[in-house]
Protein backbone atom coordinates (compact mmCIF):
# COMPACT_ATOMS: atom_id res chain seq x y z
CA UNK A 1 0.00 0.00 0.00
CA UNK A 2 1.03 3.52 -0.92
CA UNK A 3 1.60 5.93 2.14
CA UNK A 4 0.02 9.26 1.56
CA UNK A 5 1.13 12.61 3.34
CA UNK A 6 -2.65 13.92 4.92
CA UNK A 7 -1.82 17.02 2.90
CA UNK A 8 -2.34 14.82 -0.20
CA UNK A 9 -5.59 12.96 0.45
CA UNK A 10 -8.68 15.02 -1.40
CA UNK A 11 -10.82 15.18 1.40
CA UNK A 12 -12.70 18.33 0.25
CA UNK A 13 -13.37 16.69 -2.70
CA UNK A 14 -14.48 13.64 -1.91
CA UNK A 15 -17.82 14.34 -0.81
CA UNK A 16 -18.82 15.83 -4.54
CA UNK A 17 -16.84 12.51 -5.77
CA UNK A 18 -19.66 10.57 -3.91
CA UNK A 19 -22.37 12.46 -5.37
CA UNK A 20 -20.76 11.42 -8.72
CA UNK A 21 -20.75 15.69 -9.73
CA UNK A 22 -17.00 15.56 -9.76
CA UNK A 23 -15.55 15.85 -12.65
CA UNK A 24 -12.55 16.35 -15.25
CA UNK A 25 -8.61 16.35 -13.46
CA UNK A 26 -10.70 16.59 -9.91
CA UNK A 27 -12.04 13.34 -10.72
CA UNK A 28 -9.36 11.90 -12.06
CA UNK A 29 -7.18 12.70 -9.11
CA UNK A 30 -9.65 11.26 -6.97
CA UNK A 31 -9.70 7.55 -8.68
CA UNK A 32 -6.05 7.96 -8.81
CA UNK A 33 -5.50 8.67 -5.42
CA UNK A 34 -8.05 5.79 -4.08
CA UNK A 35 -6.84 3.17 -5.74
CA UNK A 36 -3.92 3.04 -3.68
CA UNK A 37 -5.08 4.80 -0.16
CA UNK A 38 -7.42 2.41 2.18
CA UNK A 39 -8.03 5.69 4.44
CA UNK A 40 -9.52 7.53 1.76
CA UNK A 41 -11.87 4.47 0.17
CA UNK A 42 -12.99 4.60 3.83
CA UNK A 43 -13.80 7.45 4.10
CA UNK A 44 -15.54 7.76 0.62
CA UNK A 45 -18.06 4.72 1.67
CA UNK A 46 -18.55 6.27 4.92
CA UNK A 47 -19.78 9.76 3.18
CA UNK A 48 -21.95 7.23 0.57
CA UNK A 49 -23.97 5.32 3.15
CA UNK A 50 -24.69 8.69 4.84
CA UNK A 51 -25.94 10.23 1.45
CA UNK A 52 -27.95 6.82 1.28
CA UNK A 53 -29.09 7.56 4.80
CA UNK A 54 -29.98 11.39 4.38
CA UNK A 55 -31.94 10.31 0.76
CA UNK A 56 -33.43 7.45 2.71
CA UNK A 57 -35.29 10.35 5.39
CA UNK A 58 -36.47 11.70 2.26
CA UNK A 59 -38.45 14.81 1.80
CA UNK A 60 -41.11 14.62 4.43
CA UNK A 61 -44.53 15.10 3.75
CA UNK A 62 -44.66 18.07 1.34
CA UNK A 63 -47.99 19.82 1.08
CA UNK A 64 -49.10 18.60 -2.56
CA UNK A 65 -52.47 19.50 -4.26
CA UNK A 66 -53.32 21.75 -1.26
CA UNK A 67 -50.56 23.51 -1.21
CA UNK A 68 -50.98 24.25 -5.28
CA UNK A 69 -54.81 25.12 -4.74
CA UNK A 70 -53.36 27.85 -2.59
CA UNK A 71 -50.78 28.69 -5.06
CA UNK A 72 -53.30 29.20 -7.54
CA UNK A 73 -55.64 31.10 -5.57
CA UNK A 74 -52.94 33.75 -4.82
CA UNK A 75 -52.21 33.67 -8.70
CA UNK A 76 -55.60 34.63 -9.99
CA UNK A 77 -56.53 36.66 -6.63
CA UNK A 78 -53.99 39.07 -7.72
CA UNK A 79 -53.49 38.72 -11.52
CA UNK A 80 -53.07 42.40 -12.51
CA UNK A 81 -50.46 42.88 -9.42
CA UNK A 82 -47.33 41.30 -11.58
CA UNK A 83 -48.32 43.33 -14.04
CA UNK A 84 -49.17 46.50 -12.45
CA UNK A 85 -45.33 45.52 -10.37
CA UNK A 86 -43.42 45.55 -13.94
CA UNK A 87 -45.08 49.19 -14.94
CA UNK A 88 -41.90 50.35 -17.03
CA UNK A 89 -40.69 53.73 -16.04
CA UNK A 90 -41.34 55.01 -19.72
CA UNK A 91 -45.02 54.34 -19.46
CA UNK A 92 -46.54 56.67 -17.26
CA UNK A 93 -43.86 59.24 -18.81
CA UNK A 94 -45.58 58.75 -22.30
CA UNK A 95 -48.72 59.07 -20.87
CA UNK A 96 -47.74 62.71 -19.53
CA UNK A 97 -45.76 62.82 -22.79
CA UNK A 98 -49.06 62.36 -24.93
CA UNK A 99 -51.18 64.48 -23.21
CA UNK A 100 -48.85 67.18 -23.39
CA UNK A 101 -48.44 67.28 -27.12
CA UNK A 102 -51.87 66.89 -27.31
CA UNK A 103 -53.26 70.05 -25.54
CA UNK A 104 -50.15 71.69 -27.13
CA UNK A 105 -51.98 70.61 -30.59
CA UNK A 106 -55.44 71.84 -29.60
CA UNK A 107 -54.05 74.78 -28.82
CA UNK A 108 -52.10 75.29 -32.15
CA UNK A 109 -55.48 74.42 -33.75
CA UNK A 110 -57.86 75.86 -31.83
CA UNK A 111 -57.87 79.24 -33.75
CA UNK A 112 -58.69 77.64 -37.22
CA UNK A 113 -61.04 74.68 -35.76
CA UNK A 114 -63.33 76.85 -32.96
CA UNK A 115 -65.80 73.59 -33.08
CA UNK A 116 -63.04 71.23 -32.43
CA UNK A 117 -63.27 70.46 -28.41
CA UNK A 118 -62.63 67.12 -28.03
CA UNK A 119 -59.62 67.45 -25.58
CA UNK A 120 -60.36 67.84 -21.49
CA UNK A 121 -57.93 66.95 -18.91
CA UNK A 122 -57.25 63.94 -17.52
CA UNK A 123 -59.67 62.24 -15.55
CA UNK A 124 -62.64 63.82 -16.77
CA UNK A 125 -65.34 63.27 -19.07
CA UNK A 126 -63.83 62.59 -22.85
CA UNK A 127 -66.07 63.09 -26.44
CA UNK A 128 -66.01 60.30 -28.41
CA UNK A 129 -65.69 56.94 -28.53
CA UNK A 130 -63.09 55.48 -25.32
CA UNK A 131 -61.47 51.98 -24.73
CA UNK A 132 -59.82 50.77 -21.82
CA UNK A 133 -56.31 49.59 -22.70
CA UNK A 134 -53.60 47.49 -21.01
CA UNK A 135 -50.30 47.36 -22.32
CA UNK A 136 -47.58 44.49 -22.07
CA UNK A 137 -45.09 45.31 -19.28
CA UNK A 138 -42.25 44.20 -22.29
CA UNK A 139 -43.94 46.40 -24.96
CA UNK A 140 -42.00 49.58 -26.08
CA UNK A 141 -42.43 52.59 -26.69
CA UNK A 142 -42.63 52.43 -30.32
CA UNK A 143 -44.97 49.62 -30.28
CA UNK A 144 -46.98 51.81 -28.32
CA UNK A 145 -47.51 54.17 -30.75
CA UNK A 146 -47.41 52.27 -33.75
CA UNK A 147 -50.71 50.69 -31.94
CA UNK A 148 -52.16 54.42 -31.22
CA UNK A 149 -51.37 55.43 -34.60
CA UNK A 150 -53.38 52.14 -36.48
CA UNK A 151 -56.28 52.67 -34.42
CA UNK A 152 -56.40 56.80 -34.81
CA UNK A 153 -56.35 56.80 -31.30
CA UNK A 154 -54.75 58.66 -28.13
CA UNK A 155 -54.06 58.42 -24.65
CA UNK A 156 -56.61 61.02 -22.59
CA UNK A 157 -56.05 59.18 -18.94
CA UNK A 158 -53.85 56.37 -17.15
CA UNK A 159 -52.29 54.19 -16.13
CA UNK A 160 -54.86 53.53 -13.34
CA UNK A 161 -53.54 51.59 -10.06
CA UNK A 162 -54.07 48.81 -12.48
CA UNK A 163 -51.97 49.94 -15.51
CA UNK A 164 -54.88 50.49 -17.45
CA UNK A 165 -54.93 53.30 -20.07
CA UNK A 166 -58.37 54.96 -21.58
CA UNK A 167 -57.75 55.80 -25.55
CA UNK A 168 -60.02 58.44 -27.30
CA UNK A 169 -60.92 57.01 -30.79
CA UNK A 170 -60.23 60.17 -32.99
CA UNK A 171 -63.70 60.91 -34.85
CA UNK A 172 -65.23 57.74 -33.65
CA UNK A 173 -68.78 58.37 -32.10
CA UNK A 174 -69.42 56.43 -28.77
CA UNK A 175 -72.79 55.27 -30.67
CA UNK A 176 -70.76 53.96 -33.42
CA UNK A 177 -70.86 50.53 -32.02
CA UNK A 178 -69.00 48.49 -35.10
CA UNK A 179 -66.20 51.14 -35.19
CA UNK A 180 -65.40 50.77 -31.57
CA UNK A 181 -65.85 47.03 -32.38
CA UNK A 182 -63.55 46.63 -34.80
CA UNK A 183 -60.88 48.90 -32.94
CA UNK A 184 -61.10 46.80 -30.21
CA UNK A 185 -60.79 44.09 -32.04
CA UNK A 186 -57.74 45.54 -33.77
CA UNK A 187 -55.85 46.25 -30.41
CA UNK A 188 -56.59 42.99 -29.44
CA UNK A 189 -54.65 41.33 -32.25
CA UNK A 190 -51.62 43.51 -31.54
CA UNK A 191 -50.59 40.16 -28.80
CA UNK A 192 -47.17 40.67 -27.25
CA UNK A 193 -48.02 45.03 -27.38
CA UNK A 194 -51.56 44.55 -25.94
CA UNK A 195 -52.73 42.44 -22.97
CA UNK A 196 -56.49 43.57 -22.86
CA UNK A 197 -58.52 45.78 -24.52
CA UNK A 198 -62.30 46.62 -24.06
CA UNK A 199 -64.93 49.65 -25.01
CA UNK A 200 -65.80 51.47 -22.12
CA UNK B 1 -52.85 36.19 -17.95
CA UNK B 2 -55.34 33.58 -19.19
CA UNK B 3 -54.46 32.85 -22.62
CA UNK B 4 -54.95 29.17 -23.73
CA UNK B 5 -51.71 27.05 -22.41
CA UNK B 6 -50.23 24.22 -24.41
CA UNK B 7 -50.43 20.85 -22.51
CA UNK B 8 -47.69 20.43 -20.64
CA UNK B 9 -46.12 17.01 -20.41
CA UNK B 10 -44.58 15.20 -17.89
CA UNK B 11 -41.61 15.09 -19.83
CA UNK B 12 -41.34 19.06 -20.62
CA UNK B 13 -38.32 20.59 -18.48
CA UNK B 14 -38.33 22.65 -15.85
CA UNK B 15 -36.41 25.43 -18.18
CA UNK B 16 -38.59 24.63 -21.11
CA UNK B 17 -41.57 25.31 -18.05
CA UNK B 18 -40.13 28.38 -16.51
CA UNK B 19 -39.92 29.74 -20.18
CA UNK B 20 -43.76 29.48 -20.68
CA UNK B 21 -44.42 30.68 -17.12
CA UNK B 22 -42.99 34.18 -18.48
CA UNK B 23 -45.09 34.36 -20.64
CA UNK B 24 -47.67 33.90 -18.79
CA UNK B 25 -49.19 30.26 -18.69
CA UNK B 26 -50.76 29.56 -15.43
CA UNK B 27 -50.95 25.70 -16.62
CA UNK B 28 -46.82 25.49 -16.97
CA UNK B 29 -46.39 26.90 -12.87
CA UNK B 30 -48.76 24.10 -11.98
CA UNK B 31 -46.41 21.70 -13.65
CA UNK B 32 -43.50 23.20 -12.19
CA UNK B 33 -44.71 23.00 -8.95
CA UNK B 34 -45.41 19.62 -9.62
CA UNK B 35 -41.92 19.01 -11.12
CA UNK B 36 -40.30 20.65 -7.91
CA UNK B 37 -42.55 21.69 -4.81
CA UNK B 38 -41.24 17.99 -2.95
CA UNK B 39 -37.61 19.66 -3.58
CA UNK B 40 -38.28 22.98 -2.63
CA UNK B 41 -40.12 21.89 0.46
CA UNK B 42 -37.76 19.37 1.88
CA UNK B 43 -34.68 22.07 1.44
CA UNK B 44 -36.89 24.30 3.13
CA UNK B 45 -38.02 22.14 5.44
CA UNK B 46 -34.57 21.26 6.91
CA UNK B 47 -33.53 24.49 6.88
CA UNK B 48 -36.13 25.91 9.21
CA UNK B 49 -38.02 22.85 11.24
CA UNK B 50 -40.78 23.83 10.90
CA UNK B 51 -43.65 22.20 8.44
CA UNK B 52 -45.98 25.40 8.54
CA UNK B 53 -42.95 27.92 7.89
CA UNK B 54 -41.51 25.59 5.63
CA UNK B 55 -45.09 25.43 3.38
CA UNK B 56 -45.29 29.37 3.69
CA UNK B 57 -41.92 29.49 2.54
CA UNK B 58 -42.37 27.21 -0.75
CA UNK B 59 -45.93 29.13 -1.10
CA UNK B 60 -43.53 32.41 -1.92
CA UNK B 61 -41.33 30.64 -3.51
CA UNK B 62 -43.65 29.63 -6.33
CA UNK B 63 -45.19 32.89 -6.29
CA UNK B 64 -41.88 34.56 -7.13
CA UNK B 65 -41.27 31.81 -9.70
CA UNK B 66 -44.57 33.37 -11.48
CA UNK B 67 -43.71 37.10 -11.17
CA UNK B 68 -40.21 36.79 -12.08
CA UNK B 69 -39.37 33.54 -14.46
CA UNK B 70 -38.67 35.98 -16.96
CA UNK B 71 -35.21 36.31 -15.44
CA UNK B 72 -34.15 32.91 -15.54
CA UNK B 73 -31.43 33.57 -17.65
CA UNK B 74 -30.75 29.62 -18.53
CA UNK B 75 -26.77 30.30 -16.78
CA UNK B 76 -27.08 27.78 -14.34
CA UNK B 77 -29.99 24.68 -14.01
CA UNK B 78 -33.95 25.90 -13.35
CA UNK B 79 -33.68 23.49 -10.45
CA UNK B 80 -30.40 25.49 -9.16
CA UNK B 81 -32.30 28.62 -9.77
CA UNK B 82 -35.40 27.82 -8.03
CA UNK B 83 -32.97 26.45 -4.70
CA UNK B 84 -31.48 29.90 -5.05
CA UNK B 85 -34.57 31.79 -4.24
CA UNK B 86 -35.57 29.17 -1.66
CA UNK B 87 -32.01 30.11 0.03
CA UNK B 88 -32.86 33.56 -0.10
CA UNK B 89 -36.21 32.95 1.69
CA UNK B 90 -35.17 31.08 4.20
CA UNK B 91 -32.82 33.08 5.13
CA UNK B 92 -35.20 36.00 5.26
CA UNK B 93 -37.36 33.53 7.35
CA UNK B 94 -34.79 32.78 9.60
CA UNK B 95 -33.65 36.48 10.19
CA UNK B 96 -37.25 37.38 11.23
CA UNK B 97 -37.78 34.58 13.72
CA UNK B 98 -34.58 35.95 14.93
CA UNK B 99 -32.53 32.86 15.07
CA UNK B 100 -30.60 31.40 12.21
CA UNK B 101 -29.41 28.57 13.49
CA UNK B 102 -32.55 27.00 15.60
CA UNK B 103 -30.38 23.87 17.51
CA UNK B 104 -27.67 23.21 20.34
CA UNK B 105 -24.91 23.42 17.58
CA UNK B 106 -22.00 20.90 17.05
CA UNK B 107 -18.78 21.82 18.83
CA UNK B 108 -16.74 22.86 15.27
CA UNK B 109 -14.16 24.51 17.15
CA UNK B 110 -12.63 20.86 17.76
CA UNK B 111 -9.62 20.44 15.36
CA UNK B 112 -10.09 18.46 12.19
CA UNK B 113 -7.21 16.13 12.48
CA UNK B 114 -7.99 12.97 11.54
CA UNK B 115 -11.10 13.34 10.57
CA UNK B 116 -11.68 10.25 8.67
CA UNK B 117 -10.82 7.52 11.44
CA UNK B 118 -13.36 6.63 14.42
CA UNK B 119 -14.74 3.27 14.52
CA UNK B 120 -18.16 4.92 16.42
CA UNK B 121 -18.89 7.04 13.48
CA UNK B 122 -18.11 4.35 11.43
CA UNK B 123 -20.81 2.47 12.94
CA UNK B 124 -22.96 5.45 14.07
CA UNK B 125 -24.05 6.32 10.06
CA UNK B 126 -25.60 2.78 9.87
CA UNK B 127 -27.85 4.40 12.79
CA UNK B 128 -30.93 6.32 10.68
CA UNK B 129 -32.18 8.13 14.28
CA UNK B 130 -28.44 9.03 15.37
CA UNK B 131 -27.82 10.81 11.74
CA UNK B 132 -31.20 12.63 11.68
CA UNK B 133 -30.32 13.94 15.40
CA UNK B 134 -26.55 14.81 14.43
CA UNK B 135 -27.82 16.45 11.13
CA UNK B 136 -30.12 18.50 12.94
CA UNK B 137 -27.36 19.38 15.50
CA UNK B 138 -25.29 21.66 12.76
CA UNK B 139 -25.47 25.17 12.11
CA UNK B 140 -27.69 26.05 9.36
CA UNK B 141 -25.30 26.83 6.76
CA UNK B 142 -23.08 23.35 7.43
CA UNK B 143 -26.28 21.85 6.97
CA UNK B 144 -27.50 23.38 3.90
CA UNK B 145 -24.19 22.19 2.25
CA UNK B 146 -24.84 18.78 3.25
CA UNK B 147 -28.13 18.16 1.95
CA UNK B 148 -27.73 20.09 -1.45
CA UNK B 149 -24.69 18.00 -1.43
CA UNK B 150 -26.29 14.42 -0.59
CA UNK B 151 -30.53 14.81 -1.23
CA UNK B 152 -29.79 17.19 -4.17
CA UNK B 153 -26.93 15.78 -5.16
CA UNK B 154 -25.46 18.86 -6.41
CA UNK B 155 -21.98 20.23 -7.68
CA UNK B 156 -19.97 22.47 -5.23
CA UNK B 157 -20.23 24.81 -7.95
CA UNK B 158 -24.33 24.60 -8.04
CA UNK B 159 -24.15 24.95 -3.98
CA UNK B 160 -22.07 28.17 -4.47
CA UNK B 161 -23.88 29.54 -6.97
CA UNK B 162 -27.15 28.80 -4.14
CA UNK B 163 -25.68 30.05 -1.26
CA UNK B 164 -24.02 33.16 -2.72
CA UNK B 165 -20.54 32.34 -1.11
CA UNK B 166 -17.02 31.16 -2.62
CA UNK B 167 -16.44 27.39 -3.67
CA UNK B 168 -13.69 27.53 -1.44
CA UNK B 169 -16.45 28.48 1.04
CA UNK B 170 -18.76 25.28 0.48
CA UNK B 171 -15.61 23.07 0.36
CA UNK B 172 -15.06 24.20 4.07
CA UNK B 173 -18.57 23.91 5.41
CA UNK B 174 -18.29 20.34 3.83
CA UNK B 175 -15.38 19.23 5.73
CA UNK B 176 -16.42 20.73 9.13
CA UNK B 177 -20.10 19.69 8.92
CA UNK B 178 -18.87 15.87 8.12
CA UNK B 179 -16.40 16.18 10.82
CA UNK B 180 -19.14 17.92 13.23
CA UNK B 181 -21.40 14.62 11.99
CA UNK B 182 -18.69 11.89 12.81
CA UNK B 183 -18.06 13.63 16.67
CA UNK B 184 -21.87 13.75 16.93
CA UNK B 185 -22.34 10.11 15.99
CA UNK B 186 -19.40 9.01 18.28
CA UNK B 187 -20.80 10.77 21.11
CA UNK B 188 -24.23 9.57 20.77
CA UNK B 189 -22.41 5.94 20.06
CA UNK B 190 -20.63 6.21 23.45
CA UNK B 191 -23.72 7.60 25.25
CA UNK B 192 -25.92 4.42 23.69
Amino acid sequence: MTMHDDSTHPDELLSWYVNGTLEGPERARVEKHLESCRRCRDEAAWLARLREQIKAEGGADAPGELGLRRLMRQVRGSEAKPRARRLQWWQPALAAAVVVIVIQSVLLVKPWQEAETGIVPLGMQVSGAVVQVEFAPTATEAQIREVLQAVDGIIVDGPGALGVYRIRLQGVSPADDARVAAAVAALRARKGVVVHAAAE
Amino acid sequence: MNEPDATSTDAESAEALLERIAAGSEAALEAFYRLTHQRVYAFTLKRVGDPAMAADILNDVMLQVWHHAGRFEGRSRAMTWVLGIAHHKVMDALRRRGREDRHEELDESIPDEDSAGGIDAVAGVEDASAVRRCLEKLSDAHRTVVHLAFFEDLSYAEIADIAGCPLGTVKTRMMHAKNALKRCLQTLGAAG
